[in-house]
């Protein structure tokens, strides 16, 4: 424990400005509750998430890169994301930053130009659960706690982007690629990449029972084409949640606003078509441990879900 | 040499013939099943080179053809068996631009999940190949606009102009582009989300903060809609963005 660092610069992204500023204020609840600090990264621009990527490649390093020095000007090595798309879209731009110097030079140029400093040194990005895994832990969460989630079986729900693709996330051993050299190197923290375990650990400690989730914790939810693509969208959170709801599960955690948003918007179409088995309402995972760390419905902002786990925690007594 | 898959029979070519004696022999039914010549000598190869030249698409040749992407691609498992990124990246590889072309209408379908790029043995960045094909296809005009490019360069427009996104904005914008008649307030043009046309689901869900009471969240994005979030200094950085893309040709 203590490798990734107790002090980093946190990217909140604009989804938990807006929409999903509940996941906001419960990283910062549970955050405080644990000894960790998060500096908020002054006046950061989008990411680009999936989609600018598919528009422009150099435009979407450039976002990054210009995140990245706003790390380093605050003096950060370490940038922490809670959204599997920003986290993902910082590692892919550490990829090729570091992979080919041409491209490195010619967006400090371009930076340069922006008005922005240029980069002296690539921050690493991590998610913000690998952070708290490894710097705070199991056995912290069970100190903290309060308020156990006693009776509370809980379906976690990684999605696609936290450990995929190993290039980026640096999450498996033995990846392939024909330059031995210009392979990533695994990462330490890394969660495992088929079967992460890190919420299903700190949920645990908090007094959660997981129940199977296989392989669905890690299925698609829609994504990028949540809104472009509703046929898909609809089917992929049909399964997901299908299979949360014949394996037992009271609740949903989530821990990217992407997948939260897509899972709660395409749960109430499928409800509204009268689909069977859906109607699991989802949580982010930090709003969970924000309940067992003794903190009320309110100041976990639980009213935001419009998927509404309220009438659930109740019954179970823990809201 | 490399396996040659192409369709050898074309629906449009085939001609029913539903009473039809030759010489005394019926001959009735379908003709011009299998007679499209299997010898391939329309490639483009320029169209490779493009990709291999972008620097998100340049690992499409260390691909041994060992369908793995295809495999783990849940589009490919639970939505459409056509939608195989071996065989796209195989086509465009040989450049049998036609023969992408039939499979347009899948193959933007896409969702960026990663499982192929996790997964690939030789190290190629799948996802991203896939969508420098479909963005090389999309510049030579081979291609006809898809909903989820009209997205990407809707969502990518906004974060060019204000440094941010903003949830509403995305969500009624788009609603509005897909033909919804949305009604504006005069000042501002931002949307009113319970005026004007707007999908049944999409109306329930706005309602149920209203419904619980949710002042502060409500307010909060009330003022993000009406007041788009913005990136301090962005105009500077703004203009090289637009740079960077008019070279790249993102910019149209």
């Amino acid at each position: 424990m203590g490798v990734i660092g107790k002090r980093v610069a946190y990217y909140p992204g604009c989804s938990l400005e807006g929409a999903a500023r509940a996941y906001d204020v419960s990283t910062r609840i549970v955050a405080r509750e644990l000894g960790l600090e998060l500096d908020y990264l002054e006046d950061y621009n989008c990411c680009g998430a999936m989609e600018s990527k598919n528009v422009t490649f150099m435009g979407t390093l450039l976002l990054n890169a210009r995140n990245m020095s706003l790390a380093r000007k605050q003096g950060h090595d370490v940038i922490v994301a809670p959204c599997n798309g920003c986290s993902f879209s910082l590692q892919r731009a550490e990829y090729f930053l570091q992979t080919d110097s041409k491209i490195f030079e010619r967006v400090n140029a371009l930076l340069k130009e922006g008005g922005v400093d240029p980069l002296d040194k690539i921050p690493e990005t991590y998610h913000i659960l690998e952070w708290f895994y490894h710097e705070a832990g199991p056995q912290k969460v069970k100190e903290k706690t309060k308020r156990p989630l006693r009776g509370l079986k809980v379906a976690n729900y990684y999605g696609c982007l936290y450990t995929r693709p190993h290039f980026y996330a640096r999450t498996y051993a033995h990846a392939g690629g024909q330059d031995e050299e210009a392979r990533p190197r695994r990462r330490e923290t890394a969660d495992d990449d088929e079967h992460p375990y890190y919420m299903n650990a700190l949920l645990e400690a908090a007094g959660a029972t997981s129940v199977e989730f296989e392989p669905m914790h890690t299925q698609c939810c829609g994504g990028p084409h949540s809104l472009s693509d509703e046929q898909v969208s609809e089917k992929f959170v049909m399964m997901i949640l299908q299979t949360a709801k014949r394996n037992g599960a009271d609740i949903i955690a989530t821990e990217c606003p992407l997948c939260h948003a897509s899972l709660e918007m395409y749960r109430h179409r499928l409800m509204m078509k009268g689909v069977p088995d859906v109607d699991v309402p989802a949580a982010y995972f930090t709003q969970l441990l924000g309940l067992a760390f003794g903190y009320s419905a309110n100041d976990v902002k639980l009213k935001d879900n419009l998927s509404d786990p309220l009438p659930v925690l109740k019954r179970l007594g823990l809201a | 040499m490399a396996i040659h898959e192409r369709s050898l029979v074309e629906p449009e070519r085939i001609v029913r013939k539903e009473r039809l004696v030759i010489d005394g022999v019926d001959v009735s039914g379908d003709w011009n099943l299998i007679i499209l010549p299997r010898v391939i000598n329309d490639y483009d190869l320029d169209f490779a080179k493009e990709i291999i030249n972008s620097p998100d698409g340049k690992t499409i040749t260390q691909c041994y053809q060992c369908s793995y992407c295809t495999a783990s691609c849940p589009v490919h498992n639970y939505w459409d068996e056509r939608y195989n990124p071996r065989h796209f990246i195989h086509l465009a590889r040989l450049g049998l631009i036609d023969e992408l072309q039939k499979r347009a209408d899948v193959m933007w379908r896409c969702v960026s999940c990663h499982k192929c790029t996790h997964r690939c043995p030789k190290g190629v960045l799948v996802e991203e190949v896939l969508k420098v094909i479909l963005r090389t296809m999309a510049k030579k005009g081979l291609i006809d606009e898809y909903p989820s490019k009209k997205f990407d360069k809707f969502f990518t427009e906004s974060v060019l102009e204000y440094g941010r996104i903003e949830d509403g904005e995305l969500l009624f914008g788009w609603i509005e582009k897909q033909g919804y008649n949305v009604v504006k307030d005069p000042i501002l043009k931002k949307p009113i989300p319970f005026l004007g046309e707007t999908p049944e689901w999409l109306k329930q869900l706005v309602m149920k903060p209203i419904k619980s009471m949710n002042v502060s969240f409500l307010v909060l994005n009330a003022k993000h809609m009406l007041f788009h979030p913005r990136t301090k200094n962005w105009n500077k950085f703004k203009q090289v963005l637009r740079k960077v893309m008019q070279e790249e040709g993102a910019l149209t």
